[in-house]
C-alpha cells in the first residue's frame, strides 16, 4: 500500500517536473488557405528539433487587415498570442502603439545572425528607427498566371510584357470567342495592385506622411486601371471566385500575387499553367512592391523560457528548412539566402512557375501602410474608388481622382 | 387616562410597513435593475460617449471632436450610400416578407394535416443560420460555375430567348449577380425575404388560431358570403395586433441586416457599396477599422431609428388597433 502511494506520488511529481519544462507559446497566422499545408510541412521538423517547445496555434486571421485588428483588440483585452504573423505593410502601426517588440536583443545575442542568410533588404522591411521588429517569412510579388490553353484558343502566343499589350491580347481573345479573358486583382489587400503601378513608375504611394495620390503617377495608374477593365470588358468577380474560376479554367490571364501559385496549382484543373513577370506601363516596371509577412513577437510573458521559446520558433520558422517549406508549398519566396540558394537550388529548376517571381526579387521595393490610426480607412477609400471603375460608375479619371485625394485629406492626421 | 385613538395608531404604523414593503420590493428588483443597467445600459451610455470621440482602439487616449463624426454622417458620399441600401432594404423586404408571411399563413391555415409539412419547408430557412445560408448561395450564384447562372444558360437556344433578360444573358453573359451594382442589393433583399417570411407566417399561424370562429358565422350571417369580404372584415380586423407586431420585428430586423453581406462582401459592403447597410458600417468603421468614435455615432443613430420603430409601434398599439 505505501509503496503503490509513493510510486504515485514520483509519478505525479514527474508529470510536474514534465510540464515545467515544456513551454508553450501561442501563435496566430492569417491566410489559412495558403498557409496551412506550411505550417503541417514544418512542424514535425520543429517538434523534432525543439520537444520541450509547445506551439498552440490560435485561429487563423482572414486577411492582413483583420491580422492587425485581432491583434489590436488581443492588445486592449490583454491575451496576445507570442508570435504573430503581420503583413509587411501592417507592421508600422503595431511598432508605433508598442505591441510589437524590438528583436534586437534577440539577434544581438545571437552569433553571426547575418550569415544565418537573412537578406540585408527583406530584413529591412521590417526596420524601424534602425531596429528590426519582424523577421520577414514570406515575400510576393505580383506576377501574371497564363492558362495557356485559352491563350492558345485565343490566338495568343506570346506573354505580354506591357499593359497594351495584355489589352491587345484580350482583345484578340474576346474576338477568338473568349468570353472571359482576364481577371486583374484589384482587389488584392492594402491596394497592394495600385501600389504596384506607383511603383512602377518608380513612385512611392507614401512620401513623408502624404498620401501621393494626388500625384500625376497615380492618374496615370488610375487611367491604366480603366484602360485594362474597359478594353478587357473585365467582370468584377471577388477574388475568391476569381482564383476559383481560374483554377477551373475559365480564366484565361490573371494577374495576381506569385503567393497563391501554390493554392492554385493544387486545385487546378487540365489546361497549362505559366507564370510571366508582371507586366509595365511601358517596357519593364521600375518596381514592385513586396508582399508577404513577417512574425512579430508580441509575448507579454515575463517569463525569460517563454520569450526564448518564441525567439526559437520565429528563428525556426523564417530561416533554412523552415522557411524552405514556404517556398514549397506556397507561391511565396522564403526571405532568407540561405534558403533561396542552398536547400532550393534545383527546387526551382524543377518549379519554373515559382522562378518568376524570384527573378522579380531585383524590383522589390516597400509595401507601403498609410499613415495615423486612419490607415485601414484610407486602404478603403481607395479600394472604393478602384471598385468604381471596375463597375464602370467612375468614367472620368481626373474626377475620381480629385474625390480620393478630398477623401484621403479627410483622414490623414494633419489634414 | 387619555384614551389612544386607534385609527391615529394606525396612522403610525402603516407608513412603516408601507415602507417596508417598498425596501424589500427594491431589494428584490434591484439584481434585475442592476444587471440591467450594467448590461443594457452602460454599453449605450459608453457608446453614445464614445461617439463624441475619435478614439481609435489601442490608442492610451482620445481627443473629444464634439460633433465631427455626427456631421460627417450627414455629409459624406460613403453614408448616403449607407442610408440608400440601408432603406432600400428596409422598404423592399418588410413589406414582401409580411405579405408573403401573412398569405402563407392563410393558405396553411385552411389545409387539415398537410399544413403541417408546408408550415416545416417555410420554417427551415428561418431555422438555419443566416450567415452558412449565404455561403452556399454564394456558391450558387458564381458567375460561372454557379448553379442559378448554369440553369439560366440551358434556357439559350430554346424559344425563352424572347424575354430580352435571356436574349442578352445569352449573348453576353447572365449577370455577375453579387458583383453587379445593379443586382447586389436585390439579391440580399431576396435571400432577405426567403429567409425571414417563413418567421412571419408563423406568427400569422399563431394570430390566426385566436381568432374567434363566431365571428365568421356572424359575418356570414350578416351577407358577407366571399372570402375576401371574410377577409377583410373578420381575419384583418382580428389580425391588427399580430400585424404590427410582426411589421415592427421585421422592420428591426431588416435593420439588422448583417450576416448575408459580411459574407458576401468582407470588405467593402458590395459594389460601388450598394449593400453598405447600417450593421455592415457599423462593423466595418468599428470592428475592422478600429475607429470607435465614428462606429460609435453610427450606432447611435441605429438606435434611435430602432427606438422610433418601437413607439410608433406603441402607439398603435395603444390607439387603433385592439378589437
Amino acid at each position: 500500500m505505501k509503496n503503490t502511494v509513493t510510486a504515485m506520488a514520483l509519478a505525479l511529481s514527474a508529470t510536474a517536473v514534465f510540464a515545467e519544462d515544456k513551454v508553450t507559446i501561442e501563435f496566430a497566422y492569417p491566410y489559412s488557405h495558403l498557409f496551412d499545408v506550411t505550417y503541417e510541412a514544418m512542424m514535425p521538423a520543429f517538434n523534432a528539433a525543439h520537444p520541450n517547445i509547445e506551439v498552440v496555434f490560435r485561429a487563423t486571421y482572414e486577411s492582413y487587415e483583420d491580422a492587425t485588428n485581432t491583434v489590436l483588440r488581443e492588445a486592449v483585452a490583454g491575451n496576445l498570442p507570442d508570435v504573430t504573423m503581420q503583413g509587411l505593410n501592417r507592421q508600422a502601426p503595431l511598432v508605433d502603439k508598442g505591441i510589437a517588440q524590438s528583436l534586437a536583443p534577440f539577434i544581438a545575442a545571437e552569433t553571426g545572425f547575418e550569415t544565418n542568410g537573412y537578406h540585408e533588404a527583406m530584413l529591412s522591411l521590417s526596420t524601424f528607427e534602425d531596429e528590426v521588429y519582424g523577421l520577414p517569412f514570406s515575400i510576393s510579388l505580383p506576377v501574371g498566371y497564363y492558362n495557356m490553353d485559352i491563350l492558345n484558343e485565343g490566338g495568343i502566343t506570346e506573354l505580354p510584357t506591357t499593359w497594351d499589350e495584355v489589352i491587345a491580347a484580350c482583345q484578340t481573345m474576346k474576338a477568338n470567342g473568349i468570353e472571359n479573358p482576364i481577371f486583374w486583382g484589384w482587389n488584392i489587400t492594402g491596394n497592394w495592385f495600385v501600389q504596384a503601378l506607383l511603383w512602377s513608375q518608380d513612385k512611392a504611394i507614401v512620401e513623408g506622411g502624404h498620401v501621393t495620390m494626388d500625384s500625376p503617377e497615380a492618374l496615370v495608374a488610375l487611367e491604366q486601371m480603366q484602360e485594362i477593365f474597359e478594353g478587357c470588358e473585365m467582370q468584377n468577380l471577388d477574388w475568391q471566385a476569381a482564383l476559383a474560376s481560374f483554377s477551373a479554367g475559365d480564366i484565361g490571364m490573371m494577374f495576381w500575387s506569385t503567393s497563391a501559385l501554390g493554392a492554385v496549382e493544387r486545385s487546378q484543373g487540365e489546361f497549362e499553367l505559366v507564370t510571366g513577370p508582371f507586366p509595365g506601363l511601358e517596357g519593364t516596371p521600375m518596381g514592385l512592391p513586396a508582399g508577404g509577412n513577417a512574425a512579430m513577437l508580441t509575448s507579454t510573458s515575463d517569463d525569460p523560457a517563454v520569450r526564448e521559446a518564441a525567439w526559437t520558433w520565429l528563428k525556426f520558422i523564417t530561416s533554412g528548412e523552415g522557411a524552405a517549406q514556404v517556398a514549397m508549398t506556397t507561391g511565396y519566396m522564403p526571405p532568407n539566402k540561405a534558403a533561396n540558394e542552398i536547400i532550393l537550388a534545383d527546387f526551382y529548376e524543377q518549379n519554373p512557375n515559382k522562378q518568376t517571381a524570384v527573378d522579380q526579387l531585383p524590383l522589390l521595393r516597400d509595401w507601403l501602410a498609410y499613415p495615423g490610426d486612419n490607415g485601414l480607412a484610407i486602404t478603403q477609400v481607395i479600394y472604393d474608388g478602384i471598385e468604381r471603375i471596375v463597375t464602370g460608375d467612375a468614367t472620368d479619371m481626373q474626377e475620381l481622382q480629385e474625390e480620393l485625394v478630398e477623401e484621403i485629406a479627410d483622414l490623414l492626421p494633419n489634414g | 387616562m387619555v384614551a389612544i385613538d386607534p385609527s391615529l395608531a394606525a396612522d403610525v404604523t402603516k407608513p412603516k410597513a408601507d415602507n417596508r414593503q417598498a425596501r424589500t420590493g427594491w431589494g428584490l428588483a434591484a439584481p434585475a435593475l442592476i444587471l440591467m443597467f450594467l448590461i443594457l445600459l452602460v454599453p449605450i451610455i459608453a457608446a453614445g460617449v464614445l461617439s463624441f470621440t475619435n478614439y481609435s482602439l489601442g490608442n492610451p487616449s482620445f481627443d473629444w471632436v464634439g460633433l465631427q463624426n455626427y456631421e460627417r454622417l450627414f455629409t459624406r458620399s460613403t453614408y448616403e450610400k449607407m442610408y440608400v441600401a440601408t432603406f432600400t432594404y428596409v422598404v423592399t423586404v418588410v413589406p414582401i416578407s409580411v405579405g408573403l408571411g401573412l398569405g402563407a399563413a392563410l393558405l396553411v391555415h385552411s389545409l387539415g394535416r398537410i399544413g403541417d409539412i408546408y408550415k416545416t419547408i417555410y420554417f427551415l430557412p428561418v431555422m438555419a443560420t443566416l450567415l452558412a445560408m449565404a455561403i452556399a448561395w454564394e456558391f450558387m450564384l458564381h458567375p460561372t460555375i454557379g448553379m442559378v447562372n448554369r440553369t439560366l444558360e440551358m434556357a439559350c437556344g430554346t424559344w425563352f430567348e424572347v424575354i430580352p433578360f435571356f436574349a442578352d444573358g445569352c449573348a453576353e453573359g447572365f449577370p455577375l449577380w453579387l458583383g453587379d451594382r445593379d443586382y447586389a442589393i436585390w439579391v440580399v433583399c431576396f435571400i432577405g425575404i426567403w429567409q425571414g417570411f417563413g418567421f412571419n407566417m408563423v406568427l400569422f399561424l399563431a394570430g390566426l388560431t385566436s381568432v374567434h370562429r363566431e365571428l365568421y358565422h356572424a359575418a356570414e350571417m350578416d351577407g358577407a358570403r366571399s372570402g375576401w369580404e371574410r377577409f377583410r372584415l373578420v381575419t384583418w380586423p382580428a389580425l391588427g395586433p399580430t400585424t404590427v407586431f410582426v411589421v415592427t420585428i421585421s422592420c428591426i430586423r431588416a435593420f439588422q441586416v448583417f450576416d448575408t453581406i459580411e459574407a458576401f462582401w468582407p470588405q467593402g459592403g458590395g459594389p460601388n457599396k450598394s449593400a453598405y447597410v447600417m450593421m455592415f458600417a457599423i462593423f466595418e468603421k468599428g470592428i475592422q477599422q478600429n475607429l470607435i468614435g465614428i462606429g460609435s455615432a453610427i450606432t447611435m443613430l441605429f438606435l434611435l431609428f430602432v427606438m422610433f420603430l418601437t413607439l410608433i409601434q406603441r402607439w398603435l398599439v395603444e390607439r387603433k388597433v385592439h378589437y
